[in-house]
C-alpha cells in the first residue's frame, strides 16, 4: 500500500500534465476560434435585433437626419465604408435611438439576504432570519439631474417596517462640483457610502460593529445638502465630500428626517485619494462635527460630538484590504467632562485564482472601546475575530459561511458563533 | 514511510504551483490580434490621453469631458476582443468583477447608468457618431472616419508601447 500511494500520484500527476501538454496548444487554437465564431454571431444577432427594432419604428422617424459629415482631423487610417442602403440607415438610426439617453429613465435594482445563525451565547436561539429586502432606485432626470432612492423591508416580530434609507436629488455641474440634497449615507470613512444596504455587495455577511445599522458609534445616516466632486491634483487623484445637515436626532442613532432637535446644524468633510499609479488603492480622512441634543437629564443635556476617521483600502480582491478607525469625542457642555470612544477594523480577503475565481476566504479584527466614562454611548466595547469564505454561485448571488469569536465586556465570557448567509441582487 | 510522504508532499506542491502558474494572467492570457483604438465622437474636447486618465473616465471617475459635455461610455457585448482588452488592460477586472463594479457604482449613487453595450461595429460607429461625448474601443483594422482616434500615452495604434492590445 505503502508502495503504491506515490506510483498512483505519480500517474495521476504524468496523466495529468500530459494531456495538459497535448491540449493546452490546441485548445488555445479552439478557443480562438470559437472566439472569432461568437464574435461573428454576435454581430449577426446583432444586426437581426436592429431588425426588429427597425421594424418597429415609425416611418416618420426613419426621415431623421443622418449623423454629421466627418471632421478634417478624424481618422483617416481606413478607407470609409460603401455607402448604406436606405434600409441600413433606418435600422442603425433607430438603434442610435434606442440608445439615446431619456428622461426620466428609472432604473430598479433589488437586494436581499437570507440567514442563518448558531452560538454558545446563553439565552440566544440559533435559526433563520430574514435580512433586509432593499430596493435601489435610479433616475436621470436630464443629463446634469439625477435621483437616487434607497427603500428597505425589515422583519420585525411583529411584522416588517419599511425605512427609507436614501432619498437624493443631485445637481451635476462637472466633474469637480456635484450638488445633492437629501438624505444620504454619511461620508464617513470608507465603507459607509461603499456598501450601503446590499448585503451581496461586501465581501463579509455583516458590516463592521462601529457602522452596524441601527447602531451609534458613527452616525450612519445624514440628512442635509452635500458638496461633492473630484479636486484637479494630478496623478494624488483626490475627491472630497463636505456637507451640512441635522445631525443626530433622538434616539441618536437617527438623523432627524422630521426636522432637527436643535438650533445647531452638523457638517462633515471628507478627504480622499485614489493614486492614478496605484490603481485599486483609496485612502482618505474623514471629520464630523456636531451638536448633539438629548431630553432633559440632570448631568446636562447637551454635547460637542467629534468624529475623526481614517480608511486605506485595496479595492482588488487579490488581495482585498479594508482597514478603517474612528474616534469619537464628546464633551459635555455643563460640566466640559471629555470621553473618547475609538474603534477599527481590519479586513483581508484574497479571490482564489481556482473554481472560476467564486471563491473568497476572508478575516476581519475589530476592536470598539467606550470609556466607562461615557456620558452619550452605552457601552459597545468588542473584540471580534470572523474567519470566513464568500462563494459566488452567479455573478449575481452567492454564499458566505463565517465563523465568529468575540467578546463584549471584559467580565463577560466569549462567544463562538457560526453565520451562513445566501445574498443576492436582482 | 518517511521518504515516501516526502516526495508525495513535494509532487503535491508541484501540481498546485504549476496550477497557480498556468492560472497567471502572463501565461494564460497571450495577446493575439492587433491594438485596440480609443475613438471618441470627433466634437469630443480631447486628443491625448494617459491609460490612467483612460482608465478613470471608464471607471466612471471622470463624468464629464467639459461641463457641458457628459462622458457616454460604449463598451462591446461580451466575447468582443475589443470588450477583453478593456476589462484585462483598463478595468483589470473579470467579467464578474466588471458587472458587480457597475452595480456597485449605481448603488452608491455614483452613476445613473453603467456602460452601453454595443453589438458589432456598426452599431458602435452609429452611436459615436449621432451621441456627443462618446467613447467607445475598436479593434485599429476597422477605424473609419468620422471619429477620433484618441492617442494613449502618447502613442497611437500600431506604435511601439502602444498599451491596449
Amino acid at each position: 500500500m505503502r508502495r503504491r500511494l506515490p506510483v498512483l500520484v505519480g500517474l495521476m500527476i504524468f496523466a495529468a500534465g500530459a494531456a495538459r501538454a497535448q491540449t493546452a496548444p490546441d485548445q488555445t487554437e479552439q478557443i480562438r476560434i470559437l472566439l472569432e465564431r461568437v464574435q461573428q454571431l454576435e454581430k449577426r444577432v446583432g444586426e437581426l435585433e436592429t431588425k426588429t427594432i427597425a421594424a418597429a419604428v415609425p416611418t416618420a422617424e426613419a426621415a431623421a437626419p443622418v449623423p454629421a459629415a466627418p471632421k478634417p482631423e478624424m481618422a483617416e487610417a481606413a478607407p470609409a465604408p460603401a455607402p448604406m442602403h436606405q434600409h441600413e440607415q433606418t435600422e442603425s438610426q433607430a438603434t442610435t435611438r434606442q440608445l439615446e439617453a431619456r428622461y426620466p429613465s428609472l432604473q430598479i435594482r433589488g437586494f436581499g439576504d437570507v440567514n442563518f445563525s448558531t452560538t454558545d451565547q446563553r439565552g440566544v436561539n440559533s435559526g433563520f432570519n430574514l435580512g433586509q429586502l432593499d430596493l435601489h432606485l435610479a433616475s436621470a432626470l436630464s443629463h446634469k439631474v439625477t435621483y437616487f432612492g434607497e427603500l428597505t423591508f425589515n422583519a420585525q416580530p411583529t411584522g416588517y417596517t419599511v425605512e427609507v434609507e436614501r432619498s437624493i436629488i443631485r445637481y451635476d455641474y462637472n466633474d469637480f462640483f456635484k450638488l445633492s440634497f437629501g438624505r444620504y449615507h454619511t461620508p464617513i470613512g470608507y465603507w459607509n457610502t461603499a456598501f450601503h444596504h446590499g448585503a451581496w455587495l461586501q465581501t463579509t455577511i455583516s458590516r463592521p460593529e462601529m457602522i452596524k445599522f441601527g447602531g451609534t458609534f458613527i452616525p450612519v445616516h445624514f440628512l442635509g445638502v452635500l458638496a461633492e466632486g473630484n479636486i484637479p491634483s494630478g496623478g494624488a487623484g483626490l475627491s472630497y465630500n463636505a456637507g451640512v445637515g441635522n445631525g443626530r436626532g433622538f434616539p441618536i442613532s437617527r438623523p432627524g428626517d422630521a426636522g432637527d432637535n436643535n438650533n445647531n446644524r452638523a457638517w462633515v468633510a471628507n478627504l480622499y485619494s485614489r493614486p492614478a499609479k496605484l490603481y485599486g488603492l483609496q485612502m482618505g480622512v474623514s471629520v464630523y462635527r456636531d451638536k448633539i441634543t438629548l431630553p432633559v437629564n440632570p448631568a446636562g443635556n447637551e454635547f460637542r460630538e467629534w468624529i475623526s476617521a481614517a480608511h486605506i483600502v485595496w479595492t482588488k480582491e487579490t488581495p482585498e484590504f479594508l482597514a478603517e478607525f474612528a474616534n469619537v469625542n464628546h464633551k459635555n457642555i455643563l460640566t466640559n467632562a471629555i470621553t473618547n470612544n475609538q474603534a477599527y477594523y481590519v479586513q483581508m480577503g484574497y479571490r482564489l485564482p481556482w473554481f472560476e475565481k467564486t471563491l473568497k476566504p476572508y478575516y476581519r479584527f475589530e476592536h470598539t472601546h467606550t470609556p466607562l466614562s461615557e456620558q452619550l454611548f452605552t457601552n459597545q466595547d468588542l473584540v471580534q475575530s470572523i474567519v470566513g469564505m464568500r462563494y459566488d454561485i452567479t455573478n449575481y448571488a452567492s454564499f458566505k459561511g463565517e465563523y465568529r469569536n468575540f467578546k463584549r465586556l471584559p467580565t463577560a465570557p466569549r462567544v463562538n458563533g457560526a453565520f451562513f448567509q445566501t445574498d443576492f441582487t436582482f | 514511510m518517511n521518504a515516501t510522504y516526502k516526495r508525495v508532499v513535494t509532487f503535491l506542491w508541484t501540481i498546485l504551483w504549476a496550477s497557480m502558474a498556468l492560472h497567471s494572467p502572463s501565461l494564460a492570457q497571450t495577446s493575439h490580434g492587433t491594438d485596440v483604438a480609443v475613438v471618441v465622437n470627433s466634437d469630443t474636447p480631447v486628443a491625448d490621453l494617459s491609460l490612467s486618465e483612460v482608465r478613470k473616465v471608464m471607471l466612471g471617475e471622470r463624468q464629464y469631458w467639459s461641463s457641458k459635455l457628459p462622458v457616454v461610455l460604449l463598451i462591446r457585448a461580451p466575447a468582443a476582443r475589443e470588450r477583453d482588452v478593456v476589462l484585462r488592460v483598463i478595468y483589470q477586472m473579470s467579467e464578474a468583477q466588471f458587472k458587480q463594479y457597475w452595480v456597485a457604482k449605481i448603488f452608491r449613487a455614483e452613476a445613473a447608468s453603467p456602460p452601453r453595450i454595443v453589438y458589432s461595429n456598426d452599431m458602435q460607429y452609429e452611436l459615436l457618431t449621432a451621441l456627443p461625448g462618446a467613447i467607445a474601443f475598436v479593434d485599429s483594422r476597422n477605424i473609419r472616419p468620422g471619429v477620433k482616434v484618441l492617442r494613449v500615452d502618447g502613442r497611437l495604434p500600431g506604435e511601439k508601447d502602444y498599451p491596449l492590445r
